[in-house]
């Protein structure tokens, strides 16, 4: 992309860019379509625990 | 939790014509984002309207926070009058677009689409280029961290 096709958006894109994880996603090509999907069921499997732990928490100090 | 697996099967399996999109897409092409919903655009046909109907009819379609009770119904009618339904389901929450901002409808994303195979079934995921087009056209904030890693994963992908 040239300078002058590039936005502000491009640069906060870059700025982010700079955080992102690139070991991560080498790892991810090497899982194929079905595991990287199964992967996502699995983080949100996790994500909905973690939820389920912070209400318990929650409650518990009420 | 939405069950991946059984939404795409049942869309498949029911005959639908769709290209899945957003973040579901997006760990299609490597992404490690947590993703809640299935973001599909389907084709807008008379038949394929029938088959969305009947196919997602079994698992009690509503509208996403919308209050309970409402008399929706979840029909051909109700689909051809619409366009874009964010929708929860007995399988989980799935966004069925009639057309994306930046991205139109179905065939004219097809072109930029790819057959790809999981859990037993062939469907249609949207390429990972067109992806980043859609999702710089939404211009939504919350797109900007997504959007760097799909240009990560571009880079990566282009590494020798």
């Amino acid at each position: 992309m040239s300078p002058e096709e590039r936005s502000s958006i491009d640069d906060i894109i870059d700025v982010y860019k700079r955080d992102v994880d690139r070991t991560l996603i080498r790892q991810r090509f090497t899982r194929t379509v079905e595991e990287r999907l199964e992967d996502l069921m699995e983080l949100q499997r996790f994500a909905e625990e973690l939820r389920r732990a912070g209400r318990r928490a929650f409650e518990s100090d009420d | 939790m939405t069950d991946f697996k059984a939404l795409l099967r049942a869309l498949t399996e029911g005959g639908v014509e769709f290209i899945l999109i957003g973040g579901a897409a997006a760990a299609v092409h490597g992404s490690a984002r947590l993703t809640r919903d299935v973001d599909v655009v389907y084709r807008r046909t008379r038949d394929n309207i029938a088959h969305l109907a009947t196919t997602l009819m079994p698992y009690q379609p509503y509208l996403r926070g919308a209050p309970p009770g409402l008399p929706f119904r979840w029909d051909a009618p109700t689909i051809e009058r619409g366009l874009n339904f964010t929708l929860t389901t007995q399988l989980g929450d799935l966004d069925v677009l009639g057309e994306i901002v930046g991205g139109g409808g179905y065939e004219a994303l097809l072109p930029a689409s790819s057959l790809i195979r999981a859990f037993g079934v062939e469907c249609r995921c949207l390429n990972l280029d067109r992806l980043i087009e859609v999702k710089r056209a939404a211009g939504r904030p919350k797109d900007l961290e997504a959007l760097a890693e799909l240009e990560a994963i571009r880079e990566e992908r282009s590494r020798p």
